[in-house]
Order: C-alpha cells, then structure tokens, then sequence
C-alpha cells in the first residue's frame, strides 16, 4: 500500500515528463486500431490483433504493423 | 521523371499504411526512454523497495553527452532491426506478386526503380532519425545539463549515414531473394558480422561504417571531429553508392518472374 502511494505520488511530481511517453503510447494504438479496422484482411484472426494492440503497449501496435499485415496486400 | 512516379508511389504507400506515423513514434520511444529511466532510476529503486533497508548508495551522475550516446545506442540495437523489418519486403514483395513485373514492363529503367525506392525510404529513416534524437536531446537538455546543438546536429548527420547504409544493405538484399524472411536474416546477419568484425579489429578497419557510432561517442567527449569520423562516413556513402549500383545489376539480370 505505502509502495503503491510512493508510485502514485512519483507520476503526480512528474507528470509533465512522463505525459508525451504516454500519448506517444497512445497515437501507437489508436493508429494500430485504426489501420486494423480498415484493412480487410491479417495474419491471423483481427479479434486477435485488437487484442495483442490493446494489452500489450508499444509492442502489440509494433507486432502489427509488422507481422499483421500482408505483405502482398 | 518516371523516377519521381515511383518515388511517389513509395512515399503514398508508406504513408497508407502508416509507416510515417509509427516508424518515427518508434523511435521516439527507443530513444528518450534511456535518458528518462537513468534520470528516474534512483526513485524506480525506492519505489520498488529493491534496496534492503539502511543501504544507500549514491548514484553517480552520468555526463550529459553520456546519456544522450545511451539514445544512440538504443537506436543502433532495436533501431537497425525496425529498419530492416521494414524494408524486408519492399522490392522482394513486389517480385513475389507480381507487382515488380507491371511496374518494369512500362519504361521504368531498373535503377531508377531502386532508387526511388531506396530514396523513399531514406527519407523516412532520416525524418525519424531526426526527431528521434531530437526528442532526446531535449531531455537530456533538460534533466541532465547541456548538450550542444552542434554536437546533436553532427549526431544526427552521421548516424543518420550509418542508418543510411543498413537501409541500403536491406536493398541490395531484396534484390537477391523473393522471400522477406531470407532478406531480414542476410541483412541482419551481415549488419552483426560487420559490427563484430569492425569492434574486434577496430584498429586495422578505422574507416568501417560499423564505427561509426563509437567514433561518435569520441567526437562528443572530446568536443572536435576525428578524421576517423569523416573515414567511416566516406567508406558507408561510397559502400550505398555501390550497393545500390549492385542491386539495379542484380535485378536486371535475374528473371524478374
């Protein structure tokens, strides 16, 4: 409890730092999700993918973008 | 200008599918996530509760040319292998398909047809590249202490020739084989054998394009250019030059089908 506080309390003091590795995060998905709902066809079911972008930041979109996709498409 | 249709093409392609926005966020990512878990790490520890109780030790301070090196290098391991994931199938593909052979059947020379290529996606690495490191230096303007804006702008300018030349590498090796996984590891493999061979006889090879980032590191510390430097840049423009003339060669003289 006390570790969470300190953790809480360490992103409050440093927001302003930390704020654009986030949205950075973010623009990834959503540009991961976007390309996902327009491309008819991926490696795989898109269920999946949807899944892979959203849990897992950074690199689900970056998965995507690379493997996801067929190449001959 | 049937160059510049290409080139076009490319640009137009990488940017549907999203190559122009996630390959520079990428690397905005690897690069400013160095200088911020060096700042951060003494908190990370005592948030984390890694230390046994009573035990202190205190950080040492890295210079800020140091950390900013640290983007670098980042750069340098999951950087290459984006650039050449990206690149692994971009003439290899378009062989594979089918697309290669519409596009050359029309007055297309073959070189131009490379290059436009190559050029297209110099652009994007060189514009991530850029941001990327300049992501960096901000952060390291501002949470460690002064990097001079000549010392970033000559990083950029030869890292972005070392990136250059790995792209270039890519290529050539797209021109060899339709199958992208094959050129992933050809490129890769020689980008590794390079870098081994360069850090092992780093003194016989001073002009290696692999050396580049270290005698950048060099350059930073002591605040002036080695000619070593200019060395290692001259042989990666000379190596693309040729690359480059060798894969409009090999395509040329491989049945395109």
């Amino acid at each position: 409890m006390f570790m969470m506080q300190n953790a809480i309390q360490l992103l409050q003091d440093n927001l302003a730092i930390i704020a654009p590795l986030i949205v950075i995060q973010i623009i990834l998905m959503v540009a991961a999700l976007i390309s996902l709902i327009r491309t008819e066809e991926t490696n795989g079911p898109k269920w999946v993918w949807a899944l892979v972008i959203v849990i897992f930041n950074t690199l689900g979109p970056i998965a995507y973008f690379i493997f996801g996709r067929r190449l001959d498409a | 200008m049937q160059w510049l249709t290409v080139f076009n093409k490319e640009l137009l392609e990488s940017w549907r599918n999203f190559k122009w926005i996630w390959v520079p966020l990428v690397f905005i990512l690897l690069a400013i996530t160095d200088p911020l878990t060096t700042y951060y790490l003494p908190q990370i520890l005592e948030a984390t509760g890694g230390l046994p109780e009573g035990a202190t030790f205190e950080m040492p301070e890295p210079p800020p040319t140091e950390v900013f090196m640290m983007s670098v290098s980042q750069l340098n391991l999951i950087g290459v292998l984006i650039i050449a994931l990206i690149s692994m199938g971009t003439i290899s593909g378009e062989r594979k398909s089918g697309v290669a052979e519409l596009i050359l059947v029309k007055p297309i020379a073959y070189h131009s047809y490379v290059t436009a290529k190559w050029a297209a996606y110099t652009l994007l690495i060189w514009v991530s590249t850029f941001i990327a490191l300049l992501a960096s230096w901000y952060y390291v303007n501002l949470l460690f202490g002064e990097v001079s804006a000549g010392s970033f702008l000559r990083t950029v300018f030869f890292y972005g020739l070392w990136m250059t030349f790995i792209l270039t590498i890519s290529i050539f090796m797209n021109t060899f084989s339709k199958t992208a996984g094959l050129v992933l590891f050809f490129t890769i493999a020689l980008v590794i054998a390079l870098n081994l061979l360069s850090s092992v006889f780093a003194h016989v090879v001073e002009w290696s394009p692999a050396l580049i980032s270290s005698h950048l590191r060099n350059a930073l510390i002591s605040g002036e250019l080695p000619s070593a430097l200019w060395g290692s840049a001259g042989t990666a423009v000379l190596f693309s030059i040729i690359l480059l003339a060798a894969a409009a060669y090999t395509l040329k003289h491989k049945e395109i089908s």
